[in-house]
């Protein structure tokens, strides 16, 4: 039976299986690892390896140069560098979590690198106690790092994606410790990192503002390591003992004695259930129960944790060590009778056709959803394709007699599957378990992959998986362009708008800018073009020194607060008359620029009007500032500050002159300085500031209820008031006086030229009834005596008038006013009635 | 204090709309924790009166502020400013900053825009060396429901900006409430525009689609059929005459503001010397309702019907016996009591207006004028205006009404009156006079006016018009039709085609757009003269218009329009939107310079 081959390359430890497959077969040639310093990234990561300096170089078997080379999982080289940088020794290497490398040298300085050899500037720096004191030793973590110096203090970063060493409190060391460990800040009570180091026969935790003995008795500790999840830590003492115990030191979970009390030179937990011991040739995985497994290697390798397991590197191949899933031991164990396991031997008999196949069923019918179950979890757990292949099959054959399973389950495996045995391909070189591919989530891969620039696999990847792909695009097309010098910049756009056109709602000035940087301005001027979105365009369009352009794109878009922008940028960077006469040309922009420079600017706003010639608008800005002159309390009224005033107003009519179509506006100037000087005149000699700003009608009002007539009639003449504007203003005048005989008297002086309707109602206004009748009956329309009688109430004499007037429109409307008095309502309704009798014959 | 209007009978969910904003401003206070003092300049303040209700407000610890010149008191350490984008209000932050600098009292200071940041704001900031001291944010409030059927984009200046200014922030803004209001409830497939403002937004309208597509698919068919813009430059007669819808009346004499007026409290019958009172007028008040669209001279007749019909209820009430279900009815009917009363009182204050001589001849005068046949009497009576001093804001309106028919005055007349005019009301008035020219609502007559054709043309003057049960929309100003509702009810019914001539001859171009790919009901490619059942949605609802006026609206307009939406055979229900609701006084006054 196929199955007995399957479990027979297990392991058994206690009452548990361990399988340790084959991932690779390592593509490099002639890397050893034990004449090298090696850093793996976790989660399938790249192996960054350089020659360790403090072994011996063999002389001819190696160039003399040293580099820093950076292979996949699958060995195969992705880049590499030449190693030179001052400092001193290399320290430590390790692959942050958004895979830089990082590197620390004696003096404390970090370097770190991408997957492509690169550089990344700037250099962080652990700071100048570790230049003085220079780094011994480093432990790495996740995102982080601690270092110990030769004076035994200790430095930390917390996390390189915000370089800030700190320096934890002094363990007051008198000799270099034995060994280190690092407590992750996520797993601490305290937010900060905690560092467990083995000194003389005990542990002390150092934390950035304690320190802490723990672990009394344990004696003089060699090696330790902490579990991933960090709660247990494992250490091997000087006497061989391994002790597994909680990181607070509060129990002694197990404790082994090993044969030898040569410590370990690699020691890691296996997932949480084992740990692995490493010496020269031999690989020791010890669990809390039951005799440990012995692996023997001929050659060095890596111990690679991972969440669900190890992965082992050696100079030719990588393997990955992992307890063998519950479902995989249900379906394979020798012997199995489970449900899962009759299942994927019906389908043998079924691919056989053989009968037993049904029977095989028939046993299992009532369990069948957890034997499919079984069978989807072990295909997607299995590294081999074809292995993976016979699973979703069974899966597949036993899901066809379930009535009630999931069946998307089915899909979204073989979904996962196809991804993952995509990124397993040794070119990609990323063997990630299916437990390791949910911690580190679709998208993460997905950067991972443009990171190393497998583009197109990234862009598959989301595009199979339904994600966004316009990351993917996005960071193609930066990297083309950087990868593209030498490409003419027509050639280079019609292949990247080729692209990019894939992905709707692309941000072309992302990559425009991108252009930019790149020394390629050009190209971004091209590239910005099919930039949709103008609050992108724009801003981009400054940035690469297009400026009329960008302020064309803000003024079709319509947004006035681009244009402002854009305004702003261009009048910062071009002398004055440059800048006029660009916004000149464009109206918004122009239109905007005077609205800002109105409220802030005045002088530059007169500046801006004189270039363009508008005369006319400096004239009105300076007509306007004259009110604000006199607005000012420090100009106060009657002081000779009247001067500067009409100064102004002055100014603005001669600028209006110079323009011939502004003649009214240039008549009005000249009347508006002499009013103030004639106003001033008043409030000297009346002594009375009530003049200056009131217009000409108000000053004759002011002048005849003062009962100055000399000065009403001496403004009547200089500003040429027509005979009906005169006859009412003093009429009003009048009244407001009640001075009704100088009334009569005005009305006597000759025959008002508009009548006497001005009269009549100023005294109707005032609620003189008396003094109206003395000019009603003068009115010469009957219809405006018939109101006026109206108004004051007489009703009999209304209704007289308004039948002379031959209107009966106006005898009804009258009637509606006097509708309470039934007396006058009929008179108005026989003279109606007579009215329409008579417009009928 | 006030309610916020009631909208739950709103065509569109309108609440959502304004729960929306209420959140987020919400979110503004809350992140800002601890008291704060909330400074918000006076017109906002109306608007987010429509939105929130002040003791909302309070519950987030809140101290309410207008803003003013005057340094702010207040023992909060934190200040939040709650600004419209506009230029002169910064140099208030800058010297309240300055001031507590001097005194040596440190406050935080925030500062959020409405509805957006603005570069030329923050640049005045700069200069004035405060901006580092504020934590600058914005709060996207682009419009607000003023009424089931009406939406305010709260731009008061947009039509003097526009212009005289040049200055289209507003067109932006529009566009920008039009395409939220589409993330809602969908592309609208048909927009049609009149107007330069009108094309303009409905242009940038489609490049926003362009830029940030609503996703069409997911909304399924959208719930707003046509959109129409038209500008107010296009009709600015309608404006400048006297509403005499009651609702308008209300606006003429006593200026609505956000939704109610401020009275003194003797007027609405309480023994109050001298408090003024708020009377909210939306259409949660159920008479208010059922009478603000009518003619006023109908609302007296209504209001004195419904009166004696009560006291006759009484009188029953008193004298015969009653079943238990009759005497419900009664009180149900007492319970109207209150609107009775109020809406009495209002009516009877504003006829104390309407029976003014004053304000008869001045009606005379606006139908002389839109007759177009009198001119020597119009012009004689505008005269007369100036010499006497009447109020500038009166003479404004009845002169741009003259000036807009005759398409400009006769140089000679042009001069003389702007002379007068200085001489009457100062010489400040100049600034006024070039604003009226340069928005060409006062000018040099340049070429003959076509007003006679435009008005006989669209009937805006129909002569037989029955105010209690009207036939037309004329009965909004008791004979005259306002040109912008005719030109409504054009294009909803046919569109621009048929009128093409008629569109040339008034302001600005005009466009008819098709937007969106909608495969959905094929009813909706078929608009344009199609019988009305066709029009229908699908699940029986009327299709909806919206109809969007650049410069502003009057509540007369509006009952036009609603009067439109209820006759028989019309399968829309319209909706509203604009900058701002107008009268010819608040117009006209947006003209006037105050630079004395």
């Amino acid at each position: 039976m196929a199955s007995v081959s399957v479990a027979a390359e297990w392991q058994l430890l206690y009452s548990r299986y361990y399988r340790k497959p084959e991932l690779y077969q390592m593509q490099w040639k002639h890397i050893d690892l034990s004449r090298n310093k090696v850093a793996c990234a976790p989660l399938g990561g790249p192996i960054a390896i350089i020659r360790d300096d403090s072994k011996i170089v063999q002389l001819y078997a190696e160039s003399a140069l040293r580099k820093l080379r950076i292979y996949n999982s699958a060995g195969l080289h992705l880049s590499d560098t030449v190693w030179k940088h001052p400092g001193g020794r290399l320290v430590g290497m390790s692959w942050t979590e958004d895979q830089t490398l990082v590197c620390i040298v004696q003096d404390g300085t970090v370097y770190k690198y991408n997957i492509h050899c690169d550089l990344i500037e700037p250099n962080i720096s652990m700071g100048k106690e570790c230049f003085e004191q220079s780094v011994v030793d480093c432990v790495f973590w996740g995102n982080g790092v601690v270092c110990i110096t030769e004076s035994n203090q200790l430095f930390c970063i917390p996390d390189f994606a915000n370089p800030q060493p700190c320096k934890l409190a002094d363990p007051n060391l008198e000799e270099f410790p034995l060994c280190m460990a690092v407590i992750e800040p996520q797993y601490t009570m305290s937010g900060n990192v905690e560092v467990l180091v083995g000194v003389a026969d005990h542990v002390l935790l150092v934390e950035e503002d304690g320190i802490q003995q723990v672990g009394d008795g344990i004696g003089p500790v060699q090696k330790m390591v902490v579990s991933r999840n960090g709660k247990l830590l494992a250490l091997f003492t000087h006497d061989g003992r391994l002790l597994v115990v909680s990181t607070d030191f509060s129990k002694i979970i197990f404790e082994y004695n090993c044969e030898s009390a040569l410590p370990p030179e690699q020691l890691a937990w296996c997932g949480m259930d084992s740990v692995l011991l490493y010496w020269d040739d031999m690989l020791l995985m010890v669990g809390p129960y039951g005799d440990p497994v012995r692996y023997i290697y001929d050659e060095p390798t890596v111990l690679i944790p991972e969440c669900d397991g190890v992965r082992i590197l050696s100079n030719t191949i990588m393997e990955f060590l992992q307890r063998v899933p519950d479902s995989t031991v249900s379906i394979f164990k020798i012997g199995s009778t489970s449900p899962a396991a009759l299942l994927y031997d019906a389908l043998d008999h079924f691919d056989r056709r053989s009968s037993k196949a049904d029977e095989n069923l028939r046993l299992i019918r009532s369990s069948l959803p957890e034997a499919v179950e079984a069978c989807i979890d072990a295909a997607g757990h299995e590294f081999d394709v074809s292995r993976q292949r016979t699973l979703l099959r069974a899966a597949s054959y036993g899901q066809t007699f379930c009535s009630q399973f999931q069946r998307d389950r089915l899909q979204e495996i073989c979904k996962t599957l196809r991804v993952l045995n995509a990124v397993r391909h040794h070119e990609i070189g990323i063997p990630l378990s299916i437990q390791q591919y949910k911690v580190l989530t679709p998208s993460v891969l997905v950067g991972r992959l443009i990171n190393s620039h497998n583009h197109l696999l990234a862009l598959r990847i989301s595009e199979y998986l339904g994600m966004n792909q316009e990351v993917v695009i996005m960071h193609w097309a930066c990297t083309k362009i950087t990868a593209s010098l030498s490409i003419p910049d027509a050639a280079l756009l019609e292949v990247l708008l080729d692209k990019l056109r894939l992905c709707k709602g692309i941000s072309y000035a992302a990559v425009a800018s991108h252009a930019d940087r790149n020394g390629r301005r050009k190209l971004a001027a091209m590239l910005v073009e099919h930039e949709p979105r103008s609050y992108k365009q724009v801003p981009l369009l400054l940035s690469i020194g297009e400026e009329d352009t960008a302020l064309m794109k803000a003024s079709e878009s319509g947004d006035t607060d681009l244009v402002y922008l854009v305004l702003f940028h261009i009048w910062q960077k071009r002398p004055a008359l440059e800048f006029f006469g660009t916004i000149q040309a464009r109206p918004l922009a122009r239109d905007l620029f005077i609205s800002y420079a109105r409220c802030c600017n005045h002088e530059f706003l007169k500046d801006f009007f004189l270039s363009t010639g508008q005369l006319q608008d400096v004239a009105f800005l300076l007509w306007k500032e004259s009110w604000e002159l006199g607005n000012n309390p420090m100009a106060s009224r009657g002081s000779p500050l009247h001067g500067p005033r009409i100064k102004l107003i002055e100014k603005a009519q001669s600028l209006f002159t110079e323009t011939k179509e502004h003649h009214f506006e240039s008549k009005a100037a000249e009347e508006h300085a002499k009013l103030l000087r004639l106003q001033h005149e008043l409030e000297v000699t009346t002594k009375q500031a009530i003049f200056v700003d009131s217009s000409i009608s108000d000053t004759i009002r002011t002048c005849i209820v003062l009962g100055n007539h000399r000065a009403a009639m001496k403004v009547r003449t200089e500003f040429k008031v027509s005979e009906k504007r005169w006859y009412w203003l003093k009429v009003f005048a009048l009244a407001t006086i009640r001075d009704w005989d100088a009334l009569e008297k005005f009305s006597k002086e000759k025959r008002p030229p508009i009548g006497y309707r001005p009269f009549v109602e100023a005294c109707i206004d005032a609620d003189e009834k008396g003094e109206a009748l003395k000019y009603i009956p003068k009115l010469s329309d009957p219809r405006e005596r018939a109101e006026s009688y109206a108004r004051i109430g007489m009703a009999k004499e209304a209704a007289e008038a308004a039948s002379q007037a031959k209107d009966g429109e106006l005898l009804g409307r009258l009637k509606l006013t006097f509708a309470q008095n039934t007396a006058a309502s009929s008179i108005f309704d026989t003279l109606r009635d007579r009215l329409s009798f008579q417009g009928m014959s | 204090m006030a309610q916020l209007p009631y909208l739950d009978n709103a065509p569109v969910n309108l609440t959502s709309l304004r729960d929306q904003s209420q959140k987020e401003l919400i979110t503004i206070l809350k992140n800002i924790r601890g008291k704060k003092c909330l400074v918000i300049d006076q017109k906002l303040g109306g608007s987010l009166s429509l939105i929130i209700q002040s003791s909302l407000l309070k519950e987030h610890g809140v101290e309410l502020r207008h803003l003013a010149p005057e340094p702010i008191q207040t023992d909060c350490t934190k200040v939040i400013y709650l600004l419209r984008a506009q230029l002169d209000l910064m140099k208030f932050i800058s010297s309240h900053i300055q001031s507590d600098i001097a005194k040596g009292i440190q406050r935080e200071y925030y500062l959020y825009f409405v509805p957006r940041r603005s570069v030329a704001c923050e640049k005045i900031l700069e200069e004035e060396k405060v901006h580092h001291l504020l934590v600058v944010g914005e709060y996207p409030l682009y419009m607000v429901p003023m009424d089931e059927d009406v939406l305010s984009f709260e731009l008061d200046l947009a039509y003097r900006e526009c212009q005289v200014d040049g200055d289209t922030s507003a067109l932006w803004h529009i566009a920008k409430a039009i395409h939220k209001l589409e993330f809602s409830f969908g592309v609208i497939p048909n927009v049609r525009a009149k107007g330069r403002a009108s094309v303009r937004v409905a242009d940038i309208l489609s490049s926003m689609q362009a830029e940030e597509a609503v996703n069409s698919a997911d909304m399924g068919v959208p719930e707003i059929n046509t959109l129409i813009l038209l500008d107010r430059e296009v009709d600015m007669v309608t404006p400048m005459c006297s509403q005499l819808t009651y609702e308008g009346l209300v606006d003429e004499f006593l200026h609505v503001n956000n939704g109610s007026v401020e009275l003194d409290a003797s007027i609405m019958g309480v023994q109050q010397e001298g408090k003024k009172i708020k009377v909210p007028l939306n259409s949660s008040d159920k008479l208010f309702k059922e009478i603000r669209d009518l003619n006023f001279e109908v609302v007296v007749q209504v209001l004195r019907q419904k009166a004696t019909s009560m006291k006759q209820d009484y009188r029953e009430m008193t004298t015969t016996t009653q079943t238990v279900s009759e005497l419900k009815d009664f009180v149900k009917k007492l319970n109207s009591l209150p609107e009775m009363t109020r809406h009495i009182n209002l009516a009877q204050h504003l006829s104390t207006f309407t029976s003014k001589p004053s304000f008869l001849g001045r009606l005379d005068m606006e139908h002389t004028i839109v007759e177009a046949q009198s001119y020597d009497i119009c012009f004689e009576y505008i005269e007369e205006m100036i010499h006497k001093q009447e109020p500038l804001v009166n003479v404004l309106r009845l002169l741009i009404l003259f000036s807009v028919t005759n398409t400009g005055l006769p140089k000679k007349h042009f001069d003389y009156l702007r002379r007068e005019l200085l001489h009457s009301y100062g010489f400040e008035h100049m600034a006024t006079l070039n604003n009226l020219e340069k928005a060409g609502l006062l000018k040099k007559q340049e070429s003959k006016s076509n007003w006679l054709t435009i008005k006989r043309a669209l009937q805006l003057v129909v002569d037989d018009i029955d105010t209690a049960n009207p036939n037309d929309i004329a009965y909004v100003f008791s004979g005259y039709a306002p040109l912008s509702i005719r030109l409504v009810q054009q294009a909803i019914r046919s569109g621009w085609r048929p009128i093409e001539e008629i569109l040339k001859t008034l302001p600005g171009p005009h466009s008819e757009i098709k937007r969106g790919g909608f495969s959905s009901s094929p009813s909706f490619d078929a608009l344009p003269g199609v019988p009305a059942s066709a029009d229908k949605v699908a699940d029986g609802r009327r299709s909806l218009v919206l109809v969007v006026f650049i410069g502003g609206v009057t509540f007369a307009e509006i009952s036009a329009l609603r009067f439109l939406s209820a006759q028989e055979g019309m399968a829309y229900d319209l909706i509203v939107g604009t900058t701002k609701i107008v009268s010819g006084h608040t117009l006209a006054e947006t003209f006037i310079e105050k630079s004395g």
